[in-house]
This record gives C-alpha cells, structure tokens and sequence, in this order.
C-alpha cells in the first residue's frame, strides 16, 4: 500500500518525476563504471567502445571510419569527441539527458493534445520509469539522441513550427534511416486542406487525382521539404566532403544492402541465410521489402491525420517486416507508443497481457538462440520458427491496438467515459 | 680475482657453448599441447607450453597459429583482455568479425609468452575463438567440422644459430610491436598430431523450398490481415 501510493504521488507529480527519472539513470551510470572497473561482464555495451574509438581516431585527425564497425554519422563521434577531451562517461551523461528529455517531450505532446496534467504524468512515467530504455541508454547505446529527435519533431508538428520540426527531421534522418519513413505521413498531414465534398456529382477521375496531387503543392509542406532537405543534404554534402565514401557506405548503403546473415528476430533471417549466394537471392530480397512496403503506404494514409499514431504503426512496422531485427530497435516505436496510449480503449487486464505475449514471443525466440550460439546444438530450424511466430505476435498486437484506438480527443474521451 | 682479456674471452666463450647446448636441449625436449574449452560459438583454445630441461634463461618464445577460414579473434575483445594477460597477440591482416567462412581467408596470429614473472616450467596462452557461419550444409548435415591445427612454436636466443641444421629457420616480428624481423627457430613437431576439432551448428540447405515458401506465406499472410484491418479502421 505504502508503494502504490509513493509511486502514484512520484508519477503524478511532473518535475519530481522528471528529477527522479534522471537521478536514476545517473545512478546508474555510475554503477555502470564501477561494475566495469571490478567485474569480468562489462556493463557498458561494445557500442560505446566503438563510438569512443571512432572519437579518438577524429581527436588525431582521421576519419571515424577507421575503426571497423563504426556504422553511423560522423556526427556523433564528433559529439563524443569530449569522451576523450573530458571525461570518458560523457557520452553516457548526453544519452541518459537525451533519454529524460524524450520523456519530458512525450509529457509535452500529451499535453498539447489535451490531456489533463496528471494522467499526462503518469503515462510519461512509462518511459521515465522503464528499465528498457533507462538500461539502454546508460549502457552507452545512442538510440536516445533519435528517440529525442523524433520526439521533438513531433511536438514541433503539433505546435505548428514547421522550421522546427523539419529541422529536427533532418537532423533525425541523417542520423538513422528509419525515420524516412515519416515523411508521407507528414506530407499527407501537411498538405492543404479538402475542399468542401461535392455532394451528388461524381468528380471524373483524373479531375480527383489532379486536385490530389494539387494538395501536394502548398506553402506548408514545401517549407517542410526545404527546410528538411537542406539540413539532410548539407550535413551529407559537408561529410562527404571530409571522409568520402567510405562515409556514404557506412551510414547508409550498408545499412540498405545489409546482408548480416546471422541470427536475429526478423522473420527473414533463415531464408536469407540459406540463399545468401544462390541466384534468386536478389528477388527473395525484393519479395521480403514488399509487404514492408505496401504496409508502410497503407498505414501513412489511412492515419495521417493522427501524426503520432502513423508514426508509431510505421515504425513497428518497419521493425516488424524487416530482414534484420535486433532488440535495440525496439526502442524506436516503444518512445512513441505512451503518445498512442491514451487513445486506446483497452482494458489494464487486456494490456499487460498484449505486453505479456510480446515479452513471450521474445523470450521463445531467445531459448534456441542460446542454445545455439553458447551450447552447442542446431536450433536453427526452431530459431526460424520462433521468428516468424515473433512476427505473427507483433501483428496480433498491432491489430489489436488498431481496432482499438479511439480518435476523439483524449480530454473529451474521458469526460464522456 | 681479476681475470686476464684472454681468460674473460675463454670463459665468456665457454657461457656461451653452455647456452647454446641448453638452447638445443629446449628445442629437442620442449613441448606444446592445445585444449578447446567452452561451447557454442564462443570457445577458448588453451595452449601449454613446457620448456625442458626447467632452466630459467634469457630466451624467447613464440606460438605462431594458422588459423583457418572458418574461426576469427576478436582483436577488440583481445586488446581488453591483455591488461590481465601474461602473453601479447599480434594479428597479420585485420579482421572482419561478420562474414562468413567461405567468403574469407584464414589469417596467421603471433602469441608472445612472457616468461618474466613465471616459476613454473608451464607457459600457458588462453584465445577467446568465435566461429564463423558456414554455408548451408545441401546433405542436411547439422554440424560442419573446422580443423584449427596447433601452432608452430619458435624460440629465439640471443646467439646460437650454427649446429642447427635439423631445425627449420623462420623469420618473424621481434616483438609484439612488429618493427623489425628475426630469424626464429622451429620446434620440429609429427605434422597430424593434436589437431583440434572445432564443431560448428550450420543451416539446413536441403529444407531451403518449405523454409522460402513457409517465410513468405507468413509474411505475406500477415501483410494482407494488418492491411485490412488498417483500412477497416482508418481515420478519413
């Protein structure tokens, strides 16, 4: 009793949530070095050597590229360059800051769509209070800095600062490629607004598809697009120029023609492994991206109005239909799921059991794979299986939070409830 | 008592004919052995060194492997490792950590023990190894077979290299650092012994039809029913 009453007084006030939240991952930074000073496991992830090294090696002149692995913008070994000028535990401080400022951006953008400031509070503390990301990010991943990004543009959008919000969204895609897929849901929300339906007269087609293509050409999302564009080519055009292309491979093209044919949960991972050198392997590539495509369009439009919901179903389903999937990219939808939360009308028992099944058909997946890489049996058969019964779970639960989420505004929702 | 030139000269050369006569005895006596340990992907390949007779001198030895196409070190794992090592590693070509076997080469590893602060005559090097993915097996056979043969071991002293003419010579680095060549005596070994078997889980090449066909009805099945739903429920 004594707890639930601490942790409800903790989640409803915001700034004491918000400094808690912090405090926390700033004690755990701290364990983080300690536990790697004194102990065999590491507490700090691979990543984080990896960024440093790449830091260093911009520190004496060279390109961050040097330092095999090192698969992202030079941004960010750029900004990690104090790790080897200051202190080592820099890069950790800026993600776990990165980390509450997504929080306090979801308790923002619930705000802004109505919400009253405790239950604000409250779903905001899912993300504040959640080992996941607090674990994630003081082990030393960068996933952080993108969900904060993300985040930002999101709340940009909903206070109408459109230069904002597409400077942060060019800031975001240079940073990860995922994003990218944002930018029909934009643009379908930025477009002009629908003329008055012309009831009873059937437009022609081609008159439909003109006035839809018209919408397109607005002042608002061509600002978007220049303000956008700019920022993503300028920032590509100025690492072109220092690192060449060993800079455009790292960043994008492997990431694009990825063929890391090792275990992981996408669906696809057996079948790409067993025909990674036989001939059709490029059509098996083209047949895995499309319905990761064709789900990718159908979500844009048929949500666009609700930004944050397109924008979680077309990350989740990226994820989901990928060929390769590692627990890190979970993270990507998980930042802006407390923002479709309060739209859905589950029930709290029917909830933790969607979160139940999730965690279950991770941990199906997980059993084999360890039994595979650190005891020696061939599990890859059950490995497979486990993946594509990952992929019907994601679906089951995507379905479920679909047809349950309720688009009238959340403050007038809980009036009439 | 002060020693003419001409006595320092003789017994100098006598030290000398002493070491080298204990330099050939450690060739002929010395021996190697090798041990995988762990499971999985991941194992640990152990090498014992014993120098016969157990004189401590001034020597120097080195563990030259050939590693085959089919493992690889993690040189970033090995460079966090030699803070609490008594033994230094130098790789001859860098590593890639993810491709598979068949689209690489095996690579040669120079292991330098250190027998400064040991009493015992046992001189011990534990290498984390990691296994590569294979190519799918077309015989459906679980399990491929990678061979890792024990290494070469090399000693070197600072003098002493006439009457040797049963023992290979080899150049290598000096040192860890790799500034400079030295000529390196072979410890002759019987070629097939104590090689190592390093059994790795590879996939099923012949189920590749149902495992494709399987893949993509899911996928595709998944596709059309979150399709529907989404425009069942879309938001106009």
């Amino acid at each position: 009793m004594e707890m639930g009453r601490l942790l409800s007084k903790l989640t409803e006030k915001h700034v004491l949530l918000f400094t808690t939240s912090f405090l926390i991952r700033l004690v755990l930074v701290a364990y983080g070095d300690y536990q790697d000073r004194n102990m065999v496991v590491k507490f700090t992830d691979i990543d984080y050597h990896v960024f440093t090294d790449a830091a260093r090696f911009i520190t004496q002149g060279e390109s961050p590229y040097n330092r095999s692995t090192y698969r992202y913008t030079p941004l960010l070994a750029w900004l990690l360059t104090s790790n080897i000028y200051l202190t080592l535990v820099f890069g950790k401080m800026l993600f776990i800051l990165c980390d509450a400022l997504s929080g306090v951006l979801i308790y923002k953008i619930l705000c802004m769509q109505g919400l009253d400031c405790k239950s604000a509070s409250k779903i905001s503390s899912l993300w504040l209070l959640n080992p996941l990301p607090m674990g994630v990010s003081s082990r030393g991943n960068a996933e952080s800095i993108l969900s904060a990004l993300v985040l930002g543009t999101l709340l940009c959008m909903e206070a109408k600062h459109l230069a904002c919000a597409a400077v942060l969204y060019g800031l975001s895609v240079h940073m990860k490629i995922y994003p990218v897929t944002y930018a029909l849901p934009i643009a379908l929300a930025l477009r002009a607004p629908e003329g008055r339906r012309e009831e009873g007269r059937q437009k022609q087609t081609w008159k439909k598809w003109v006035t839809f293509i018209g919408s397109f050409l607005n002042y608002e999302l061509i600002l978007f697009v220049s303000v956008a564009g700019a920022v993503f080519f300028t920032l590509k055009g100025l690492f072109y120029y220092m690192y060449g292309w060993q800079f455009l491979h790292e960043t994008y093209f492997y990431h694009l023609t990825r063929r890391d044919i090792r275990h992981n949960f996408s669906p696809y991972f057996y079948m790409l492994y067993l025909t990674a050198d036989s001939r059709g392997s490029q059509w098996l590539g083209l047949a895995a991206f499309l319905p990761q495509l064709i789900l990718l369009l159908v979500a844009s439009w048929a949500f666009h109005r609700h930004l944050a919901f397109a924008c979680f179903l077309n990350t989740a389903i990226f994820v989901s239909f990928n060929k390769v999937c590692t627990s890190q990219y979970f993270l990507w939808y998980l930042c802006l799921l407390p923002l479709v939360i309060p739209h859905l009308s589950l029930s709290g028992k029917r909830g933790s059991g969607l979160l139940l099944l999730w965690f279950a058909g991770q941990g199906i997946w997980l059993a084999p794979a360890y039994f595979l890489e650190f005891e020696d049996y061939n599990t890859f058969f059950l490995i497979w299986m486990a993946g594509l019964l990952f992929l019907v779970i994601n679906c089951f639960i995507l379905v479920q939070i679909i047809s349950h989420y309720r688009h009238t505004p959340p403050a007038q929702r809980l009036k009439t409830e | 008592s002060s020693k003419s030139p001409l006595e320092q000269l003789l017994s100098s050369l006598h030290d000398d004919q002493d070491h080298c006569d204990l330099f050939r005895q450690w060739l002929e006596s010395s021996t190697v052995s090798t041990e995988l340990g762990k499971r999985g992907f991941h194992r640990e390949l152990t090498t014992t060194v014993e120098l016969r007779p157990n004189v401590l001198h001034d020597i120097s030895v080195l563990l030259l492997y050939r590693w085959p196409n089919g493992v690889y070190v993690d040189p970033y794992q090995l460079a966090s490792l030699s803070a609490h090592n008594d033994w230094q590693i130098l790789l001859d070509s860098s590593i890639d950590l993810e491709v598979p076997a068949h689209k690489t080469l095996g690579f040669l590893s120079y292991v330098y023990l250190s027998n400064a602060g040991s009493t015992s005559s046992l001189l011990k090097a534990t290498i984390p190894v990691h296994g590569r993915y294979h190519e799918p097996s077309l015989a459906g056979e679980t399990f491929t077979t990678v061979h890792i043969k024990p290494p070469d071991m090399l000693l070197r002293t600072g003098k002493c290299l006439d009457r040797l003419e049963s023992y290979a010579v080899v150049d290598a680095p000096c040192t860890v650092s790799n500034s400079s060549m030295c000529p390196w005596v072979k410890i002759n070994r019987q070629q097939e012994e104590g090689i190592i078997i390093f059994q790795v889980p590879v996939g099923d090449g012949s189920v590749v039809m149902p495992v494709c066909v399987g893949t993509l009805l899911v996928t595709i099945v998944c596709c059309v029913a979150l399709s529907k739903y989404m425009l069942k429920y879309q938001i106009i």
